[in-house]
């Protein structure tokens, strides 16, 4: 079937959702169309591209793009497609180019994505074909960075991205912030970890405070076990400041609260988080305190958020420093890829705690993304049941406070599935 | 440390403890498992061919015998529902070989190719790589000091990988 506008509409409810967002592919074939070409869509960060000629190649959503960076020392996204015939230019995850070359027909662009030659030009003699003509070079895409990220859309029309950001761009600043440099690098690599459900069961867990205590409680009893048999005098392992927070109890996060934004950002905590009470490294502390002073590093430090969404590509981690990259594939399918940052001038125990926070709860191989995973694929599971086509979404409805350019509620509020699905169906029913 | 010419004896003890090794990952068996470990013991996955070092660099898996002994209580957790379901595993070892040891300590550096299939939650996944291991005496047999597993797509997009390769 093909879905009227009303009917796109009326599948999100104040309080309740239909199952199709999750399970029907062609849904997802329109949210690639208008939220994922409309929103500004996360593409990689400009320390990724330190140089001439470097470039990052990645799908936005279903279109290959490349990021590169020009001999201006401009950074670009580029449509990661012949003008000829239509083949990817480049194809490794990263590399550094003089100059775009097609591996089939050897038509080369410069970094900025315009046609620079065509071989053997005689055939095209006396023919329309115009070498210079815009439609044969690389297109590129819209794209603007904030403080080193780069995002791009497909959207001409929409908000530059310091407007879409809006408030929650407070969170990428404190991440940025935290470098005594003021600025952060990506570092130490990526993980790519396929989920096999749709990309917004992924999104929708990041301020869900009502499920590590449950999804959770195994790697945090087993810590905990352990720890008891340790001698009291043992060393302080970061690992133990870690994990166990994630068992906190319903009064701790509700405390944290969740704040929502337009275009369906929102974070949860601020004045505390599940990050909040890490020891700080004294070499960390004096860097910090040289960089900033006394007040502005309490301030910087004391603003702890947990995890922070921009609708609907990137989610970040300012107190840990790392990042969460959504990929969709297909209605059931989506790569999340988790980033680490090094915080610039900061001592290199940072970037190893970052790490260390990223394998011990994102990788693969870890003890808390599985279970999270199998939440998310049950849910993918599940929903094929026809018993009920609805999700609700009612905690705390109605008494979340609205205040002008934000909605602030309880921690265990549903205002951040609520903040993303009134963004949804706004994306999707919008005049296209 | 000196490379020696070894022994056929050890390189049998050597091939037994890789077997015994492998024999408690299919099963598994975390708790007889960790005990073939050295207290300072890790196990590693990187997550790039030719890792340099754990801890400036994402890794899949980098578990001491701390994170081992969390992971050998939490798998058999029964709140953890991504290990509700069956775990089984078959492991084949083979192109073993010594690449440095001590004749002094006895302690040593070997490699070996790997095939694991490894069946969770009605799939079956092939893994394939090499493992290195350290080895050092402890009394009368050895003890593995470090594992290092390089899978060869670990810079693929994976899913969970649910247990120790």
């Amino acid at each position: 079937m093909s879905y009227t506008e009303e009917q796109i509409a009326d599948l999100v409810q104040p309080t309740k959702v239909h199952r199709k967002v999750y399970t029907d592919p062609e849904i997802f074939d329109l949210e690639m169309e208008r939220i994922w070409a409309k929103s500004w869509i996360y593409i990689g960060h400009e320390s990724q591209v330190p140089e001439k000629g470097s470039y990052i190649t990645l799908n936005y959503g279903k279109v290959p793009v490349v990021m590169v960076r020009d001999g201006d020392s401009h950074v670009h996204v580029l449509h990661n497609r012949c003008g000829h015939k239509g083949a990817k230019l480049v194809d490794k995850p990263c590399g550094k180019i003089p100059a775009f070359r097609c591996c089939y027909h050897g038509w080369r662009y410069r970094l900025d994505g315009k046609l620079l030659g065509v071989p053997h030009m005689q055939g095209y003699e006396g023919t329309d074909f115009d070498k210079d003509d815009p439609q044969y070079s690389m297109q590129k895409m819209k794209s603007e960075s904030y403080r080193g990220f780069v995002f791009a859309t497909m959207n001409p029309d929409g908000p530059d991205v310091k407007t879409w950001l809006g408030g929650a761009a407070d969170v990428m600043d404190n991440l940025c912030d935290r470098a005594p440099g003021g600025e952060v690098e990506a570092a130490g690599g990526v993980l790519r970890y396929e989920h096999e459900c749709n990309w917004k069961m992924f999104i929708e867990n990041l301020n869900d405070t009502m499920h590590p205590m449950i999804v959770h409680r195994s790697v945090v009893d087993s810590a905990l076990d352990y720890i008891k048999t340790l001698p009291e005098d043992s060393p302080r392992r970061d690992e133990a400041e870690i994990i166990p927070p994630f068992g906190a109890s319903y009064e701790v996060f509700e405390e944290t609260g969740i704040t929502g934004f337009p275009f369906g950002h929102h974070y949860d905590g601020g004045k505390t988080s599940i990050h909040a009470d890490y020891t700080l490294d004294p070499d960390y502390e004096a860097a910090m305190l040289k960089a900033y002073g006394k007040k502005r590093m309490y301030d910087i430090l004391s603003f702890n958020t947990h995890n922070t969404l921009y609708y609907p590509s990137l989610t970040i981690k300012s107190a840990v420093q790392n990042i969460r990259v959504v990929r969709p594939i297909a209605y059931n399918k989506t790569i999340i890829e988790t980033w680490s940052f090094r915080l610039k001038g900061a001592p290199d125990s940072m970037l190893k705690r970052t790490l260390l926070y990223s394998r011990l709860i994102n990788s693969n191989g870890s003890m808390v993304g599985p279970d999270d995973l199998t939440a998310y694929f049950r849910i993918q599971e599940g929903l094929q049941s026809q018993a009920s086509d609805w999700i609700e979404m009612h905690r705390n409805f109605g008494r979340d406070d609205e205040l002008g350019d934000r909605t602030v509620g309880k921690g265990t509020s549903d205002l951040d599935v609520r903040t993303q699905f009134s963004a949804w169906r706004q994306y999707m029913t919008e005049a296209a | 440390m000196a490379t020696v010419v070894t022994s056929n004896e050890q390189i049998r003890e050597i091939e037994q403890l890789l077997y015994k090794e492998a024999s408690f990952l299919d099963r598994p068996d975390l708790d007889r498992w960790i005990e073939l470990y050295t207290e300072d013991g890790t196990y590693w996955m990187p997550a790039i061919p030719d890792q340099e070092d754990p801890h400036n660099h994402i890794s899949l898996f980098y578990d001491d015998r701390v994170l081992m002994e969390v992971r050998r209580r939490n798998f058999v957790h029964p709140a953890a529902a991504s290990k509700e379901y069956a775990v089984r595993a078959s492991h084949i070892i083979s192109n073993i070989q010594v690449q440095d040891s001590d004749a002094k300590s006895g302690a040593c550096t070997v490699t070996s190719n790997f095939h694991c299939y490894l069946y969770y939650r009605d799939r079956q996944t092939p893994y394939a790589g090499t493992y290195t291991h350290e080895l050092v005496r402890e009394g009368d047999s050895y003890k593995i000091k470090s594992k290092r597993v390089d899978i060869i797509n670990c810079d693929a997009a994976l899913n969970t990988i649910i247990i120790y390769i």
